[in-house]
């Protein structure tokens, strides 16, 4: 999707496998079973830890990377540039 | 021919006796390179309450026999009367070995073979194709079946077979100790810190399994544990039996006992010992199975091999995709630390060979030996008999049936310790 | 005697036109078409293509024409199938792969070609695959690259990376002089001696995946949700698959605003889909999707949701996937996506 033009945000837990095929947008996400949730969270919480992912997520589709590139929740984004 | 005892040195000399043809006889012997075997002698080293009934066979290299259900084979292997301090641990006490003499019975095992639970379907040919995949296919086994006692807990019968096994390896050797040896391998000892030929020490690392009972690996008789940290040991203590095999996964990754005294890495060093390097060293592992404990092994691992001065290793594994990861974690590691690193690895590729070749390769180290791929298949001829099960569960046929088997299954046939002499190569 | 070539390409390079053609079904002409005739030329006397097969890229040489293709080619009774160049056209690369891969598997000798960043690349199965440039600009030095690979196929000698030979290479068991451990310590004694090359063990050749442009402004960006969450309608009524998945589905989304458990669930095989069930939002994040679309953050949610299972999929139909979703989402003018992957 990105070869076509398309900025593609992952969301995914397993961000090492993401870096090494070469997705150049990872966000990493609480837990396999639930990419974009998190149960031990209240609903309203949880709710909020999706908003904060997904806006994380557009983040980085509209910002530039050479490589793979981790934008964490609560750091910044890193990768080998 | 004399024989020199290196007592109060630092080698050992392995007197190798050849054997060329076995019989079954009143008393165990060994005379002009015929072993004969006592089935009332052995009964009485096996014997044990975890087992109500213990059968022995012979199954040569040739014969239109199949062993299936193998689990450990071991070369008959003495230090002297009583066994002299052999598989310590086991037979002997536990205490490091690898000086003085060790007498070795080459082109004989001694082999278990019957149903555990959890242990992998893994299969032998004496003749045919699959015969030189596996260590086993070149020597006379001495097989022996079982059946558990009433009641007998899986564990207590597996390690009643293990003891019976070792002391019956010990005992067959212990037929030796008055004849000529074929051979006579004065085997070095570990390099001087001093040593000033100027040629690189290299060591291996060799992985073992760690995952509890059915899937552990022994070290002077002790289960070397998950949270075990990486340990240096004298190569020449692995001719003795320091390492021994209770693991049942993966067939065709097995590392059965008798590979270890034969360790394929350890005698290619020794080959070149001198010559182009020095063999420096064993490193024994464990293979954690969670992330933690394995950045761990790895990272102290190559701190290890950086601390003993080691110039360049060769890594080993034993089992599957997770031995894998462990693999590439310790290459990477010692290429970090400027050490060069060689794996060997078995390749998943597929029945056509065209899928990827390793599960988890390593990100800075490139040099891979294949060992070759685990899913190509191979065709079985019908035998006249099988050992160790009337069943081929994994081709859902009886024993002695002509099959169709994946590589994988084959006893040893990837050998991860480099033992076989088969690889991939590219197809046209 | 002249060797009987039958030549693979797509309706482009068969002159029919270029988009607007792309589901034409298959069919065939006798003799070269299009970049055939150059293919020709540089192949000379001793080989003559007889007929020439295209079909629509749409179709990507898909199991819903992949038999009739084979029909077409094996009517004209190749000595050699030919298919390509395909550049890095991904639905051409595929159809080249797929139409060279059934051919090898059928018997026949065959070569494809095209780049090997094409995402077809992994589909050809066990036959042999050169390197064409990148772009139809490259048709020169490809066919000549094509020619060469061709005459040495029919010749029953093996293409090896000098001939331009790209892609998976199936590797055979084979008994050697020397053991693992023998060629182990030959191999760190290489090391040593500073060779970083020497490995019995290729490397796995992962994508260069070069990003793609970020977007300008997401509050007027159509964005797209997209899973391999395997998320679908309860009754699951178009069948996804739970584990290697063959196909992908997309659902509505236009005028939603939630997925409500019991509606939506997962058919994923590699999890436990307890907690997805509960509520689908931790697979497809519509309902905040939909809160920051009111908002003005996101411009326009795409009115459709994208699904396949990541469970043991084949890399070859991952790709695919990809490549599809891509083609589809860029029709309808989709600018960025979200992808959730467990």
């Amino acid at each position: 999707m990105e070869r076509a033009g398309i900025p593609t945000a992952l969301l995914c837990n397993l961000t090492s496998i993401a870096e090494r095929v070469g997705a150049p947008r990872i966000v990493p996400t609480r837990g396999i079973p639930y990419p974009t949730g998190d149960p031990s969270l209240s609903a309203e919480a949880e709710r909020a830890w999706r908003r904060r992912l997904v806006e994380r997520g557009l983040e980085a589709v509209a910002t530039a990377v050479h490589g793979p590139t981790i934008f964490p929740m609560d750091a910044a984004p890193h990768g080998e540039q | 021919m004399s024989v020199t005892s290196t007592e109060g040195g630092t080698g050992l000399t392995r007197l190798v006796h050849h054997v060329r043809a076995v019989a079954v006889g009143e008393r165990t012997a060994f005379s002009s390179g015929t072993l004969t075997v006592s089935p009332a002698e052995a009964h009485a080293v096996l014997t044990d309450p975890a087992l109500s009934d213990v059968r022995v066979s012979w199954a040569s290299p040739g014969d239109p026999v199949r062993i299936v259900k193998v689990l450990d084979a071991v070369e008959p292997r003495t230090k002297g009367p009583g066994g002299g301090g052999i598989f310590p641990g086991f037979v002997g006490p536990a205490l490091p070995q690898g000086r003085g003499i060790t007498h070795v019975l080459r082109g004989a095992a001694v082999v278990a073979a019957g149903f555990l639970p959890r242990a992998q379907e893994a299969v032998v040919d004496m003749s045919g194709p699959a015969a030189p995949l596996s260590p086993l296919g070149a020597t006379h086994n001495l097989v022996v079946e079982f059946t558990p006692a009433e009641g007998a807990a899986w564990e207590a019968v597996y390690e009643a077979l293990r003891k019976g096994v070792l002391a019956l390896a010990a005992r067959l050797a212990e037929a030796a100790l008055g004849a000529e040896p074929d051979e006579v391998d004065e085997l070095p000892g570990l390099p001087a810190r001093d040593d000033s030929r100027g040629l690189p020490r290299v060591a291996a690392i060799t992985n073992l399994q760690t995952q509890g009972t059915f899937k552990e690996v022994f070290v002077y008789g002790r289960s070397f544990g998950s949270t075990a940290l990486p340990t240096l040991i004298d190569p020449n203590d692995l001719d003795d039996g320091a390492v021994v095999s209770g693991q049942l996964g993966h067939p065709s990754l097995k590392n059965p006992t008798w590979v270890f005294q034969n360790h394929p890495v350890v005698a290619a060093l020794r080959a070149r010992h001198g010559v182009d390097l020095l063999c420096a060293g064993v490193v024994l592992s464990p293979e954690p199975v969670d992330a933690t404990n394995t950045e761990l092994v790895s990272a102290h691992a190559a701190r290890l091999c950086r601390a003993a001065g080691f110039d360049a290793v060769v890594v080993t594994k034993e089992g599957g995709g997770n031995a894998d990861a462990d693999m590439a974690l310790k290459m990477d590691a010692l290429e970090d630390l400027g050490i060069p690193t060689v794996a060997l690895y078995a390749e998943m590729a597929g029945v056509d060979g065209t899928g990827p070749s390793i599960v988890v390769p390593p990100t800075r180290a490139t040099a891979m030996v294949s060992t070759g791929n685990y899913d190509e298949r191979l065709s079985l001829p019908a035998v006249e008999r099988a050992f160790g099960g009337d069943r081929v569960d994994v081709a859902g046929a009886p024993a002695i049936d002509a099959m169709e088997l994946p590589t994988a299954v084959i006893y040893s046939s990837l050998s991860p310790l480099g033992w076989g002499r088969l690889t991939c190569r590219e197809a046209v | 005697m002249t060797a009987r070539v039958v030549h693979y390409i797509n309706q482009f390079f068969a002159g029919l036109g270029g988009e607007d053609t792309a589901s034409v079904l298959p069919a065939s002409r006798e003799g070269a078409v299009g970049p055939g005739r150059k293919l020709q030329q540089l192949l000379g006397d001793d080989y003559e293509i007889v007929a020439t097969v295209w079909c629509g890229d749409d179709h990507a040489a898909g199991p819903d024409v992949l038999p009739a293709i084979m029909d077409l080619v094996r009517a004209a009774e190749p000595h050699v199938v030919v298919t390509g160049p395909a550049f890095t056209s991904g639905r051409y690369g595929l159809a080249c792969a797929r139409v060279a891969a059934a051919s090898a598997a059928a018997g026949l000798t065959v070569v494809a070609c095209m780049h090997p960043d094409n995402p077809g690349l992994d589909e050809a199965g066990t036959a042999p695959v050169v390197a064409s440039g990148e772009v139809a600009r490259q048709m020169g030095p490809s066919l000549e690259t094509l020619a060469a690979a061709v005459r040495k196929v029919a010749a029953g000698e093996p293409l090896a990376a000098d001939d331009g030979r790209v892609g998976k290479i199936p590797r055979r068991n084979v008994t050697v002089d020397q053991t693992g451990a023998e060629r182990a310590v030959a191999l760190v004694l290489a090391r040593l001696g500073g060779d970083r090359e020497a490995t019995e063990v290729p490397l796995p050749r992962f994508d260069q995946v070069t990003p793609a442009q970020p977007v300008d402004d997401v509050s007027t960006a159509l964005v797209a949700l997209v899973t391999e969450g395997a998320l679908v309608p309860d009754a699951n009524p178009d069948s996804l698959e739970s584990a290697r998945a063959t196909r992908w589905l997309r659902y509505a989304v236009d005028g939603r605003d939630a997925l409500p458990a019991g509606e939506y669930r997962s058919v994923h095989g590699g999890f436990s889909t307890v907690w997805a069930n509960e509520d689908p939002h931790r697979i497809l994040p519509l309902d905040v999707a939909r809160q920051l679309e009111g908002e003005g953050v996101i411009g326009r949610l795409h009115g459709e949701y994208l699904v396949t299972a990541g469970n043991g999929t084949s890399v070859g139909n991952a790709r695919r996937f990809g490549v599809e979703w891509a083609a589809d989402l860029r029709r309808q003018g989709v600018q960025a996506a979200l992808l959730t992957a467990t």
